[in-house]
């Protein structure tokens, strides 16, 4: 006979340990679930892909390291995507914490050890390209090449800060910094986040303002990602695309159905399906750190599943439904 | 005085700007850029107040020994000193912002990981709030239940392995039913938003003022 209300007050413990065992093992134990791209971020990578080198997007760090293993592997994608495709990419961040992150996800793209990486070329490196006059991203990279500098084994470009990439960083107020943007980037970002005068860099001559951006991705694990659809869609009519905390994702369904916000990424399931295009369409050797996470996140789903089961058989096996209330454990 | 005049400026700034949306032309354009220049700066004193209120909330609680006032010292210390090492002191001894240096082994291996740490303890709650709360008590209850464990399975592969029609009827979950709902709870916080943005400028609703005055 099994003993019902003892089962249910089973001490904590043993389910925090459960929960403890599905998520460390995947991570040495692989089952590379396939995982099927929902339209939701097809959307945003085919917008992607469909840009190059005289188009800007906007990758937003809206996020607090709370979310980083839900949001960084999303930032992190679509900055490889972007620069894979030459398209410029300016950072900003609704925090400090954000911009730390920001900068936390540009250098694991940036990290030559690894294959499949870029060469980041800082705006002090490349100054004397710049004053012989070499601005444009092909004839730049011809005349960088032509000097002797050669790519390591293994990366896939180079990347010249203010010709490919800008870290705006964090700036307070930030609806404000979105409205303002719609006139000006320069006025509310006269610098980028190490100093580097923003109005003499490439790429922010040829898109002055957010109306010459071509889409904003916003990473964000609060409704501060609304500050770009708010301000920067129905202002100025930048094309929005989130990517949010799967918790989160229920609430902007009707966005997409109205078409304000282009796609959406949702929890890490919406990396690892961005992570699945990217390397399907050549722009990645393998996948990252979202798909690897979804064999946790398969596992601990079902765990969770089997909980609410095992739970409501225990509850009316027992016949609590009939009682008001039940003795309390640990 | 101490009413009337903030009421004042939010009123017509509130209708300067509400008019300022709706006018193409360049006045209009600069009081907006004008705007939008100065807002972050006006803002930013708001930080002056926020690190003195903090500051002297702690300062009494330890003074006045009360419940987790060691806590206190959490608060403070790293309040003014990572602000020092980062603004004041040289590099050679960890001062500054780059790396290696205090602020960023403070940002890095210290607020990152605790704040990460914070978050993924929900994955510990959540498993037992699951096992010891989640009952199908009523009808509405079990529709509540059986939806969650549908989206669930569709949100993640191992949701594949039961056929297409799991992870297509999790999407349609979320497309159709969610977003109705959504919808309209959206059109209602608009709604009372905009109310209450007008209750304001108009000088209805005064209890952002706080108690000044009275």
């Amino acid at each position: 006979m099994i003993n019902w209300e003892k089962f249910l007050n089973i001490d904590r413990r043993w389910l925090y340990l459960l929960i403890a065992v599905v998520v460390i093992v995947p991570f040495f134990i692989r089952m590379g679930l396939p995982v099927v791209p929902s339209d939701e971020v097809r959307s945003i990578y085919n917008l992607v892909d469909s840009l190059g080198p005289d188009n800007a997007i906007f990758i937003g760090w809206d996020f607090d390291p709370g979310t980083e293993a839900e949001n960084q592997p999303m930032g992190v994608a679509v900055l490889r995507h972007a620069l894979d495709r030459h398209v410029p990419v300016f950072i900003t961040a609704v925090s400090p914490l954000g911009q730390g992150l920001a900068e936390q996800g540009a250098a694991s793209v940036f990290d030559t050890r690894i294959p499949g990486n870029f060469v980041y070329v800082p705006w002090a490196e490349w100054e004397p390209f710049r004053a012989a006059g070499y601005v444009g991203r092909d004839s730049l990279e011809s005349a960088w090449k032509a000097a002797g500098n050669s790519l390591p084994e293994g990366a896939r470009g180079w990347v010249f800060e203010g010709v490919d990439f800008a870290l705006l960083g964090y700036l307070p107020y930030f609806g404000l910094v979105v409205l303002g943007m719609g006139t000006s980037i320069a006025t509310q970002y006269p610098t980028d986040a190490y100093g580097n005068n923003l109005r003499e860099m490439p790429m922010l001559r040829a898109h002055k303002n957010l109306r010459e951006i071509d889409l904003a991705v916003t990473l964000a694990g609060s409704t501060a990602c609304m500050y770009w659809v708010v301000y920067g869609t129905s202002r100025v009519g930048l094309p929005v695309a989130f990517g949010v905390t799967a918790v989160m994702a229920t609430d902007y369904y009707p966005y997409i159905q109205s078409g304000q916000i282009v796609g959406m990424m949702g929890g890490l399931r919406g990396a690892a399906e961005y992570e699945v295009l990217e390397h399907e369409g050549g722009h990645t050797e393998t996948t990252g750190k979202a798909y690897r996470g979804m064999d946790v996140q398969s596992l601990a789903h079902i765990l969770i599943i089997l909980f609410v089961i095992l739970g409501n058989i225990a509850y009316f096996a027992g016949g609590f439904h009939k009682k008001t209330a039940l003795k309390s454990g640990r | 005085m101490k009413r009337t005049v903030p009421m004042m400026i939010a009123m017509i700034g509130g209708i300067i700007m509400m008019i300022q949306y709706f006018i193409p032309h360049q006045v209009s354009q600069d009081v907006f850029n004008y705007y939008t220049e100065w807002a972050p700066l006006v803002g930013s004193f708001a930080l002056v107040l926020g690190v003195g209120s903090l500051t002297r909330v702690h300062i009494h609680k330890i003074r006045a020994k009360a419940p987790n006032w060691p806590y206190s010292y959490a608060v403070l210390i790293p309040l003014y000193l990572i602000p020092v090492f980062a603004f004041f002191l040289p590099a050679s001894i960890g001062g500054g912002t780059g790396k290696p240096s205090v602020f960023d082994f403070m940002y890095s291996r210290v607020q990152i990981p605790i704040q990460a740490t914070m978050f993924s303890m929900l994955a510990f709650y959540i498993a037992s709030a699951a096992f010891r709360a989640f009952r199908a008590k009523s009808a509405l209850a079990t529709i509540l239940l059986v939806t969650a464990i549908i989206v669930m399975l569709a949100q993640v592969p191992i949701g594949d392995l039961f056929g297409r029609w799991l992870p297509d009827t999790g999407l349609w979950i979320l497309r159709f039913p969610n977003l109705a709902a959504k919808r309209a709870i959206e059109l209602g916080v608009g709604f009372g938003m905009l109310a209450t943005c007008l209750k304001i400028i108009f000088g209805v609703e005064r209890g952002w003022l706080g108690g000044a005055g009275e």
